[in-house]
């Protein structure tokens, strides 16, 4: 666990002083909600509609310029030799970058959520139920993100190969979170939402066991 | 300590490594020689188990832990200063971090603790490699032509990290062009071609 920990604490250190990722993560975040919001607008009751799935898609599409990150680091600085030497299974290697990952996500979320809230009226007066959504959502597009772009690292095409695998295998977790957040947003009790918190929460679980299990295999040197 | 017996290893549909067998004694240090593109640093690779060959069978004789291998060129994370990259090196490879350690393995190179690794020289990274390596205390220990870009000092502070290894018992591989400092690192030569 120390060293799991370790691993996504030195990465996000690494990257917020690179800050590669992340200026152009922002700038494209804006440029997405700016779009959307020209597109949808300016009736509120429009915009507010649409706001779920502004959210969602604004995590989603700015996330796919982050998921690639975790592994990116390595072979930016030629490091992956370095980490696939650390001794012990690569188990833990698969969980310190997916903690990594959900760091950025996490952050990157909090964002969307107040800049959605502020442009697209979202309330924010269930914040904590929207919360656990958001984070349900991002475990899932993490789990998925961290393998495989930790499958696709070597390769020179991976920036291109890697959201086409995500957004094929994470659509159902998106789709769950959208139907959540809306379900919130529309002022719908926690009680309602729990369904779609069972489905996240499976897919989940599916997701980061699967991955985990399988990474030691296919990464290698 | 270091068996390779019989290992055939290709890339694409060329055979790099063609049936090679070597072993590497405990004590010992052994360098491999031989021209560009002729397997040196596969080999390497393959007895760090960072790429498996097609055939063949690698026998470390040491639990990976107790494995360290210098690439050519060593890789760090050019954002971390010198302290950071063996910090949290030390930290991530399982053993305990000794703030005054990993100063005293930077002093004995002569490598400042604060400066970002992104404003190194090649053989400023080149003695952090040896730093790291100092630091873990390998049992076996992998060098992709460890004495390129450093100069008559670094080149001593080389010598003395493989005398340090044998001396504990450990096994010492490397892969070089310069036959005369094969001559003066390796207790043995075996070229390859």
């Amino acid at each position: 666990m120390r060293r799991i920990l370790a691993l996504a604490l030195r990465d996000l250190k690494i990257e917020f002083r690179s800050r590669a990722g992340l200026l152009s993560t922002f700038f494209f975040l804006g440029v997405v909600l700016l779009i959307l919001g020209f597109a949808l607008g300016p009736e509120t009751a429009d915009l507010k509609r649409a706001a779920p799935g502004v959210l969602w898609v604004a995590l989603a599409f700015a996330g796919s310029l982050l998921a690639g990150r975790a592994w990116g680091l390595e072979v930016e600085n030629d490091t992956l030799d370095e980490l696939l030497l650390l001794p012990g299974s690569r188990e833990w290697l698969y969980w310190g970058k997916f903690l990594f990952l959900f760091g950025l996500l996490f952050l990157l979320s909090l964002i969307v959520l107040v800049l959605v809230a502020g442009m697209f009226y979202l309330p924010l007066t269930a914040f904590f139920p929207l919360l656990v959504t958001v984070v349900l959502g991002i475990v899932g597009y993490a789990a998925v993100s961290t393998f495989y772009a930790g499958l696709v690292a070597r390769l020179s095409t991976a920036q291109l190969i890697l959201p086409i695998l995500v957004f094929s295998v994470v659509v159902p977790v998106i789709l769950a979170a959208v139907k959540a957040t809306a379900a919130l947003a529309g002022g719908a009790a926690v009680a309602d939402v729990w369904p779609w918190w069972q489905l996240l929460i499976a897919f989940d679980v599916i997701y980061l066991t699967a991955s985990s299990l399988l990474f030691p295999f296919v990464v290698e040197g | 300590m270091l068996s390779i017996e019989d290992v055939w290893k290709r890339y694409g549909r060329e055979w790099v490594l063609k049936g090679v067998s070597l072993r590497v004694a405990a004590g010992e240090a052994v360098a491999l020689l031989g021209p560009n593109g002729v397997g040196k640093t596969t080999l390497l690779r393959v007895a760090a188990t960072l790429t498996r060959p097609q055939r063949g069978r690698v026998e470390l004789g040491v639990d990976r832990s107790e494995l360290v291998y210098l690439a050519n060129p060593p890789a760090f994370y050019r954002h971390l200063s010198g302290f950071e990259n063996l910090k949290t090196g030390t930290l991530l490879f399982g053993r305990p971090v000794d703030r005054a350690a990993v100063e005293g393995a930077l002093k004995a190179v002569g490598l400042p603790p604060d400066k970002p690794v992104a404003a190194y020289s090649s053989g400023m990274k080149k003695r952090l490699a040896l730093a790291r390596a100092r630091l873990l205390r390998p049992r076996l220990l992998l060098l992709d032509e460890p004495e390129t870009a450093l100069d008559a000092e670094g080149r001593t502070l080389l010598l003395g990290l493989i005398a340090e290894v044998k001396v504990r018992g450990g096994a010492v591989l490397l892969a070089t062009h310069d036959r005369a400092f094969a001559e003066a690192a390796a207790d043995r030569e075996v070229a390859l071609s």
